[in-house]
């Protein structure tokens, strides 16, 4: 792509988001919408083949939907409140169809069908800026709508999605899948706590992304889409494996890494609101998340395969991609507890 | 008649959407949506905004239908599918349309229906009288508040239709 059409649409994304983040007319967030979903479409057709080109249409498709209804649930506010101001909606017709709306922009489940197809189809770097920036203007629009929101409803989203997230990411080899499914997960510990806590919600999408960028930062490093390309970063890489190590154990959320602060916040702050057994439930399947994540730390850092003798010595020639802010990104996601 | 003019008109809307919904072959659909843009239009009339509804007719009907019909008429098959070739889409066109029908019925009976919304009667949708609109007209207010109040909302809108032509530039480049 030429440079100056990237450079625009790039500028188009970002102030999409930016437009989504700081209006408070329910028509100019629809319209922020709509211009972030038009630019990323090129972004994520880089590559021109046949499963970049179907990983768009699915990912068109869905958000045009859940675009539709959110214009639905925009004018169902209209029609009962009379003012376009984003505020309590104080009709729960409105307020379901939005909470709907914006959770299939995310990926929650049951609307999550879209992450791992999508992800899988598009590059690392376009797979990098669905799963971190793509989520942050949906996000915002919960955040601001948060009192309104059906508790049960974003709940029982909630939940499913980790366990979605957890199940699904158990057969995976490939490393979008993988991250995709994490997403998925993560996007549901952030939706459990959103009624009651929101800035909790912040602080975990905040974490989130930092670990989200940081992993796939590595991956593009090594231009590693499979679990077994990632077993071969030993003998070129021996310092990013034990990066990865530490990474993968911050997202499977173990102390004393970050990843661990949001989990701890979130069940700290369900367990004031007297709710015991979802908690529980939420912590137990973010087990299933640990176990894939720990397989692919274990491939990577802790065992060699078996390969012929003269694998094990590579020449080592000086790295010349750059990672643009990584030991950074990685301290902060690793060290901040 | 004309005081149910806006509820007769919404019916046959609905109606006209339907025939485009049941996924004909393209270019009937750009032909029900001349009809259902036209009805648009009228709609928007009744209520006062005759400019917009004279935009409805000339920018959208006759630029981008035109555009639409011609670049789909380039495209077509040597039969393309109508509502009575496939029983599929003469199935889904007169469940549609009997629905709505349906629908008109009991608003008609009852005087209000309730289907997820209340729409309590006829009372939005009559014109009983044309209203003291004051000295200036709302509609042409609104279109002039556009371009005085709602600068950056033409600067929104003006972006992100740029952005429409430059994505579609980019996907269709195919290389």
């Amino acid at each position: 792509m030429k440079p100056p059409i990237l450079i625009i649409i790039m500028a188009t994304i970002m102030t999409g988001t930016m437009i989504v983040m700081l209006s408070s007319h329910w028509l100019l967030i629809w319209i922020g919408f709509e211009m972030n979903m038009l630019a990323i479409i090129p972004i994520l057709m880089k590559k021109y083949n046949p499963r970049a080109m179907e990983a768009s249409t699915k990912y068109f498709l869905t958000q045009a939907t859940a675009s539709m209804l959110l214009m639905m649930g925009v004018t169902i506010n209209l029609l009962y409140s009379g003012q376009w101001v984003i505020s309590k909606i104080s009709n729960p017709i409105a307020s379901i169809m939005m909470t709907t709306a914006l959770t299939m922009k995310l990926g929650l489940s049951p609307f999550h069908f879209w992450v791992p197809e999508v992800t899988q189809g598009i590059t690392l770097m376009s797979g990098m800026i669905l799963l971190t920036w793509q989520k942050i203007a949906p996000m915002s629009i919960l955040y601001q709508i948060s009192p309104s929101i059906n508790t049960n409803l974003l709940m029982l989203m909630a939940l499913t999605s980790v366990l979605v997230g957890g199940w699904g990411g158990l057969n995976q080899t490939q490393l979008r899948k993988i991250m995709a499914y994490s997403s998925i997960a993560h996007m549901g510990w952030m939706a459990a706590i959103i009624t009651y806590n929101p800035t909790m919600m912040v602080l975990n999408l905040t974490l989130y992304i930092l670990m989200t960028l940081s992993t796939f930062m590595l991956f593009m490093l090594n231009s590693s889409t499979t679990t077994l390309s990632l077993s071969h970063m030993w003998n070129k890489f021996p310092l990013i494996t034990s990066m990865i190590l530490i990474l993968m154990l911050s997202l499977g959320g173990l102390p004393p890494l970050s990843g661990f602060i949001p989990k701890w916040m979130i069940i700290q702050e369900l367990t004031k609101n007297n709710m015991i057994i979802i908690p529980t439930l939420m912590a137990i399947t973010a087990l299933l998340n640990l176990y894939f994540y720990l397989r692919l730390t274990y491939s990577t850092a802790l065992t060699m395969f078996p390969s012929t003798n003269n694998m094990k010595m590579k020449w080592q020639f000086e790295y010349t991609k750059k990672a643009t802010l990584l030991p950074p990104l990685i301290i902060t996601s690793t060290m901040l507890l | 008649m004309m005081t149910y003019i806006v509820f007769i008109l919404s019916i046959v809307f609905v109606m006209s959407f339907v025939g485009f919904a049941t996924k004909p072959s393209p270019i009937y659909g750009g032909l029900v949506l001349i009809i259902s843009g036209g009805i648009g239009c009228a709609i928007v009339l009744n209520f006062g905004g005759s400019f917009l509804g004279l935009m409805v007719f000339l920018i959208y009907l006759g630029g981008m239908l035109v555009v639409f019909g011609y670049t789909t008429a380039m495209a077509t098959e040597q039969y393309p599918e109508v509502w009575v070739s496939n029983k599929a889409v003469l199935a889904a066109f007169i469940t549609g349309l009997l629905s709505e029908l349906l629908t008109a019925c009991y608003i008609l009976k009852d005087g209000e229906v309730e289907v997820v919304l209340k729409f309590n009667g006829m009372g939005d949708w009559v014109i009983y009288d044309t209203g003291d609109s004051g000295f200036f007209s709302e509609e042409a207010m609104g279109i002039a508040a556009l371009y005085s109040y709602g600068t950056w909302l033409v600067v929104v809108t003006g972006w992100s239709l740029l952005i429409g032509v430059l994505v579609i530039m980019e996907v269709t480049r195919g290389n």
